[in-house]
Formats: C-alpha cells, sequence, structure tokens
C-alpha cells in the first residue's frame, strides 16, 4: 500500500495554502478588512495517534463544522476549533457590539457560515488543481466535550488516515488558531495518492 | 548571449509549484535559464551572485514574506521585473505588489498565471 | 384458514400538478437556478416577498432582477457555489438580510427586509445540466422568540432574586451576592462593610396593627433605605421576617458608621405610629455594623456573625441606635 511522499505532501501543502487565501479572501469581504489565514503546517496521523495532542487543541469542549464530501475519493472534512475560540471569532466577525449572551445564539449560525467557507475553499482549491470535482453535504456545526469530538472522528473502523492541517487565522488583530482535519479510509487514500501523482507526473 | 536568452529566478517553498512553473515557462520559453530559490533569503543570495532577468515570488514563505525579498531586491536591483504569486488575493496584497511596480498573479499555477506573468516581463522591451 | 393480508394498491406518484402545488406551497422561499446564473424558477413564496412574479423572473440574473440590491458576499456565494458545484451557507448572524425580500402580506408599515438565513446547494438534472437551488428561510419570527424568550429568562431571574412584597433582594440573592463580594473585597484588598437591620418591637407592631399594617411597614421601611443608598453596588436584602441586610462593597468603618445613622434616622423620620414600641411611639431601627478590614483575615461566616453580634448588642443597649463591631480575627 502507497503512502504519501515529502513531494505529495509538498502538493497538498500547496493545495491548501491557495485554499486558504480563498477562504480568507471570502471572509474579508464579509468583515471588511484584511483576513490572514494561512496552513502552515500539514500533519498524517495515524488513527492510533489521533489526540488532543496532535491536534493542538487543549480545550474540555470543542466546536467542529463537519461537511461530508464524496467524487474520486471520499472524505470527511471537520474544521475544529476550541469553544472559547470559535466564540471569539464569531465575535470578530459580527463586530464588537454585539454581546456575549447574543453572540451564543448566533454561534451556530455563524460558524456553520465560517466552515462552509474554508473547507469549500480547500475542496475547491483541490478540485482545480487536480482537475477532479467533489458533491458535498451542507456544514453541520456540533459543539461538544472534546473526549465526544475525538470518539466520533475515530470511530470510523475503515479510517486509514487523517491529515490534519494547522490553521492560523486572524480577524481584526486576533489571532487564532484551529484545525482541519481530513479523514481518509484505505480506498479513499489511495485514490489521493495516485490523483496527486497524476498531477505531478503531467507537469 | 543572444537577448532571447533569458534568466528566471522562480522564488516559492513549495517544490511542486516551482517545478509548475519551470515546466510552463520553458514549454513556451525553451532557451529561458532557470534558478530556482526556496525563501526570500536565498532569493536575495542569487541575485547578488547572478544576472537575473525576471522573478516569480511567492508571498507566503517561512521566514521573510515574498513582498519585503521583492522590495529589497528591486531597490538593489531596479531592472528586475517581478510577478507576484499568491494564493492570497486580498486587495492589500495586490496594492502592494502594484506598488512594487510587479504584477500579482493569483495562484494555482496553472499555463493561463503563468502566462500573464510572462506577459508582464516581456511588455516594455 | 390463511391470514388475510390486504396490499394497498401501489400509490402512483404525484403528477407534475402536485409538484408544482409544492413548490409554491412550501413555507420557504425556492430559487432554481440554471448553471449561467439565470432564475428558471422560483416559487409563490419569493414572488410575493419579492414583488417580482415568477414568470417576469425566468430567465434574468438575480443581479438583473435585484441589481445593487443583493449584497457582494451573497453575489460570491451563489458564483462559488456554480463554479465549484459545492454547497454554500449564508448565515443571518453575518448577513441578516442579503435578498430584497419583504415581509407579506403588506402592511401599511415601513416595510424592512426580512431577516434571512440562506442555502444553495447544486443539483445536477440528469446529462450536462447543472443547476443551483437556493433556499431562503424568514428568520426574522426566530429571532423575535428567542429575544421573548430571553426577556422571560431574564424575568425569571430576576422573579427568583427578589422579595415579592418589598421589591428588595432576597435571602438566596444575599447569599450568592455576599460570597461574590466577599471574595472579591479579599482578592482585591479593598474593605466591605455589612448592616443588619432589625425593626424594633415588630411583632408587638403586627399583633396590634394586623398582618396588612405589617406589611405597609415593611415595603415603606425598604423603600426608605433605598432612598438613602446612591451607588449601585450597595445591596438592600430582606434577610429574614423583620431583618434586612445591606452589603456596602469598598466602604470603610467610618462611611459605614454614617450610612448606617442615615438609614436609622430615615426610618425614624417615617414617623410611623407604633403604639406598642416601648421606646419611642413609632416604628424605629436597630443596626448592627461590622467592616471586613483591607489587610484582616477573616472568614465569610464570621463576618456575618459579628455583624449579628452587633446588632443584637444594638437591641439590648435600648434600640433605635446603630451599634459598630469590628470584625475580629
Amino acid at each position: 500500500m502507497k503512502t504519501l511522499s515529502e513531494l505529495h505532501l509538498d502538493a497538498l501543502t500547496e493545495v491548501f495554502n491557495i485554499g486558504a487565501g480563498r477562504a480568507a479572501s471570502s471572509l474579508s469581504e464579509i468583515v471588511g478588512e484584511e483576513v490572514k489565514l494561512s496552513v502552515p503546517r500539514l500533519q498524517l496521523v495515524q488513527p492510533a495517534d489521533i489526540n488532543m495532542q496532535t491536534l493542538a487543541l487543549n480545550s474540555p469542549r470543542l466546536g467542529a463544522v463537519k461537511q461530508q464530501f464524496s467524487g474520486p475519493f471520499d472524505a470527511d472534512a471537520m474544521l475544529l476549533f476550541t469553544e472559547e475560540r470559535a466564540l471569539e471569532i464569531v465575535r470578530d466577525m459580527m463586530g464588537s457590539h454585539i454581546s456575549i449572551e447574543e453572540l451564543a445564539e448566533y454561534e451556530q449560525d455563524a460558524m456553520c457560515e465560517l466552515g462552509n467557507i474554508i473547507l469549500n475553499a480547500c475542496l475547491s482549491a483541490m478540485a482545480d488543481i487536480l482537475k477532479i470535482s467533489f458533491q458535498s453535504s451542507l456544514p453541520r456545526y456540533v459543539v461538544d466535550s472534546s473526549d465526544v469530538i475525538l470518539r466520533q472522528i475515530i470511530k470510523d473502523t475503515n479510517l486509514s488516515i487523517m491529515l490534519a492541517l494547522h490553521i492560523d487565522l486572524t480577524i481584526e488583530k486576533h489571532h487564532t488558531q484551529g484545525n482541519l482535519v481530513f479523514l481518509l479510509n484505505s480506498t479513499s487514500l489511495q485514490e489521493l495518492i495516485a490523483h496527486i501523482d497524476h498531477f505531478i507526473s503531467g507537469i | 548571449m543572444p537577448p532571447s536568452i533569458k534568466t528566471l529566478l522562480i522564488v516559492d517553498d513549495s517544490r511542486v509549484s516551482r517545478m509548475l512553473i519551470r515546466a510552463f515557462v520553458l514549454a513556451s520559453r525553451p532557451q529561458w535559464i532557470i534558478i530556482e530559490a526556496a525563501s526570500g533569503a536565498e532569493a536575495l543570495e542569487v541575485v547578488g551572485e547572478n544576472r537575473v532577468d525576471f522573478c516569480t515570488m511567492d508571498i507566503n514563505m517561512p521566514g521573510m514574506l515574498g513582498t519585503d525579498a521583492a522590495e529589497q531586491m528591486i531597490s538593489r536591483h531596479p531592472k528586475i521585473r517581478i510577478a507576484i504569486f499568491s494564493g492570497n488575493i486580498q486587495d492589500c496584497q495586490q496594492s502592494r505588489a502594484a506598488a512594487l511596480g510587479a504584477v500579482f498573479v493569483a495562484k494555482p499555477v496553472t499555463a493561463k498565471s503563468v502566462a500573464q506573468a510572462l506577459e508582464h516581463f516581456e511588455s516594455i522591451e | 384458514m390463511p391470514p388475510l393480508i390486504i396490499k394497498p394498491d401501489k400509490q402512483a406518484l404525484p403528477n407534475d400538478t402536485i409538484w408544482q402545488a409544492i413548490w409554491d406551497n412550501v413555507n420557504l422561499g425556492l430559487i432554481l437556478v440554471d448553471q449561467t446564473g439565470r432564475v428558471r424558477q422560483w416559487n409563490d413564496w419569493v414572488a410575493k416577498r419579492s414583488g417580482i412574479p415568477a414568470k417576469s423572473a425566468e430567465g434574468h440574473t438575480l443581479e438583473s432582477l435585484f441589481q445593487d440590491e443583493l449584497n457582494p458576499p451573497f453575489k460570491s456565494a451563489l458564483k462559488n457555489s456554480l463554479t465549484h458545484r459545492l454547497p454554500v451557507v449564508l448565515s443571518n448572524a453575518l448577513h441578516r438580510s442579503p435578498l430584497p425580500l419583504f415581509p407579506w402580506p403588506v402592511t401599511e408599515r415601513q416595510q424592512t427586509r426580512i431577516q434571512q438565513s440562506i442555502a444553495i446547494t447544486p443539483l445536477t438534472g440528469g446529462a450536462d445540466e447543472h443547476f443551483c437551488l437556493i433556499q431562503i428561510t424568514d428568520t426574522s419570527i426566530s429571532i423575535k422568540r428567542e429575544r421573548v424568550l430571553k426577556l422571560h429568562s431574564e424575568q425569571l431571574s430576576i422573579d427568583a432574586n427578589t422579595d415579592a412584597l418589598t421589591g428588595a433582594h432576597n435571602r438566596r440573592y444575599f447569599d450568592e451576592r455576599y460570597k461574590i463580594e466577599f471574595n472579591r473585597a479579599q482578592r482585591q484588598g479593598t474593605p466591605l462593610s455589612l448592616l443588619m437591620l432589625d425593626i424594633d418591637f415588630f411583632k408587638d407592631y403586627n399583633d396590634n396593627y394586623g398582618h396588612p399594617a405589617g406589611d405597609k411597614v415593611l415595603i415603606a421601611v425598604v423603600a426608605a433605605i433605598k432612598s438613602q443608598l446612591n451607588r449601585a453596588t450597595d445591596v438592600v436584602t430582606r434577610y429574614g421576617g423583620e431583618e434586612f441586610a445591606v452589603i456596602l462593597p469598598d466602604c470603610e468603618a467610618p462611611e459605614n458608621h454614617a450610612m448606617a445613622e442615615k438609614l436609622r434616622r430615615a426610618v425614624s423620620n417615617l414617623n410611623i405610629p407604633h403604639c406598642k414600641s416601648k421606646i419611642t411611639g413609632t416604628v424605629t431601627l436597630s443596626i448592627g455594623i461590622t467592616t471586613l478590614e483591607c489587610d484582616a483575615k477573616c472568614s465569610a461566616d464570621r463576618l456575618l456573625e459579628t455583624a449579628d453580634t452587633a446588632l443584637y448588642e444594638a437591641k439590648h443597649a435600648g434600640r433605635n441606635r446603630v451599634n459598630y463591631l469590628g470584625a475580629a480575627e
């Protein structure tokens, strides 16, 4: 079974950085000022090693935006933030005049949209570069204890690998970190590798 | 050296991006000499030691930002023509490129985006 | 005999007329655009709220139909969904009202746009035909509902912390608030004064004038106390029957003395006749005070006991007076 090489990872990192650039541009259109979004690190995590440390998220509660996508290969994509960070992001995006109580009401809605923008931007960058296309479900946002969210990630017994992208997001001078994870089963991983190989060999 | 032989410096931390730019450029300008650098600092070293005509510059790289490297490059070698390649397509990045006299090209690297850069390189001459 | 099995006839699928009726009857805005961004169809819901009949909209782009009224993020979202064929959501939280849609039926009042929540999903119509379905939910109602619920819960929390008769805070509120103020004072090293107040010979008043009259005295006393307190941080609570507690954060011994004296005088100035009072002919207060000094190492319970003891001493010393007792370590 093939696994991702350095060159594959380099190609994927570039794909996600282009996705991050597109997402930042959409977000800045909404908040009306510059938004910085970068994906400095891409990490491959084996199912046995998936825990809070590998995700670099230390909080009892997490917020997760999920989309399932399918196409030449299928994957579950999830954007993860600690709950406090998620609220801060929503406040930055909505403007500071909003009260904390109101924020909680809007969190669900606003986080779905934020996750949708980032996940779609990354998927569409991948689709453009690898010349493939995906279908996707609508985003869903869940807030739960970190254990529950982690269990949902690893419950799929076919899970072969997790691609974890550490995200740096800056809105209105506030710096936030989160994680974008793609969960792939072994068939999907092989398909992904084949598509990147095809792309690289075409250069 | 015949005038049609030009030297292009490709600055990008992604090896795949460098490969792509090189491939698209050589497809239409097979005689060009191509040098690669993986960071802003490396790029400045290269232009100190080699005659470089054109440069494609990524923005987000570890260490120095591409736009900062481009600024230093232009102040030392005003004749180099630069194309800023970036996935970050917000207005402020585009206006920064314009202020440097460079052209802004949106990633991904494609035949079309590389053609945009080439057009800028060869425009006034 | 074999069991009797009744098989229903296979139900026919709804025909086009039924689908059209469903399309026009859902309580949701539906717009179908093709891959060039032109409206193929929109339902009655959208026609009524935009004022543009479906027939007039067909074949036109949303930009040409609504012109500058569309917000830019909506345009980008639709473009992205058409180009990348991925579903997009626009939250009410971040966009409020992306489309110029107005409440229906139309009223005389000035019209403001409906609050909207939008989902755009790509559809494939067989062959090479692609569409996007735009679903618009009116969130004005749920926003209103949330606001009402919030008001309700605020009211409930006020009710849970208020003494229904006098409008002062209740004992439960005191217990919580006292803990908070005490901890704050200790953390920040600021003084905290505590006053315990008791109406003199109140049992005799009730016995003589009746409970309804007694209730009126309680109300008048609370009003008199409140009228003397001028900082938002000062807290008056009905501690028990005719006993009240006042928390004065950031208040040192000389000040609290003056404050207690003001409270005593305010009640005595009410001049409420009390013929069973053994000291004056009117309703009066006894007050015990203590202060948590900046550097004192005293527990919250100890401070409360001290204030109680101070009150007890004031009663013993003849009532209608203020008695101070320092908080013991």
